[in-house]
């Protein structure tokens, strides 16, 4: 590269927010197995049946609800108690 | 740090060579924390108290689990992919 600084490459600044979001996916697609893994699998069987494939969508959907849920609730409250500190997001 | 570019032909053997290295032991690594996770979970699963031996039902029981993670994995990558693809996040 010809001595331009990464801040200034719009081409270098897309592939890193790009992988970046690869990673927080990557993340979150781990975290959820191993959350539903416990919550839905019992004992290991000969193949993944139709209840706990159910189970393991569900737990999905759940789970993303649950922290939307949780952020929209943490957001109004920081609202209502007028708090002019830092935001706690980010 | 010189660049590849400037490498005579032997360095850029050597570099290659060095690179290629670098990558397995990277796939061992990564198949060895594979291992370790595996096993962690399985256990977990599949074994109850501790015996004199890994008796059969355990033994299937640890062939299922790995298989059944794998399926679990994919399953979620499946079921979120869509999600996301909806635009529900």
């Amino acid at each position: 590269m010809d001595g331009q600084g990464g801040a200034a490459d719009p081409q270098l600044q897309q592939f890193i927010e790009v992988e970046s979001q690869k990673q927080r996916f990557q993340q979150l697609v781990h975290q959820m197995t191993e959350v539903c893994w416990e919550k839905c699998m019992d004992k290991p069987g000969p193949k993944l049946d139709s209840r706990t494939e159910t189970c393991l969508g569900n737990c999905v959907e759940r789970f993303i609800d649950t922290s939307q849920f949780i952020l929209n609730r943490l957001e109004q409250t920081q609202r209502s108690r007028g708090s002019s500190s830092e935001s706690m997001m980010d | 740090m010189d660049s590849f570019d400037n490498f005579n032909s032997s360095e850029k053997a050597e570099a290659s060579e060095l690179q290629r290295m670098i990558a397995v032991e990277q796939q061992k690594a990564q198949f060895q924390a594979q291992v370790h996770s595996f096993t962690d979970i399985c256990w977990d699963k599949c074994v109850e108290s501790p015996g004199s031996k890994l008796d059969h039902r355990t033994e299937t029981c640890l062939v299922s689990c790995v298989e059944r993670f794998i399926d679990t994995t994919l399953t979620i990558t499946n079921r979120f992919t869509q999600m996301v693809q909806k635009g529900a996040h």
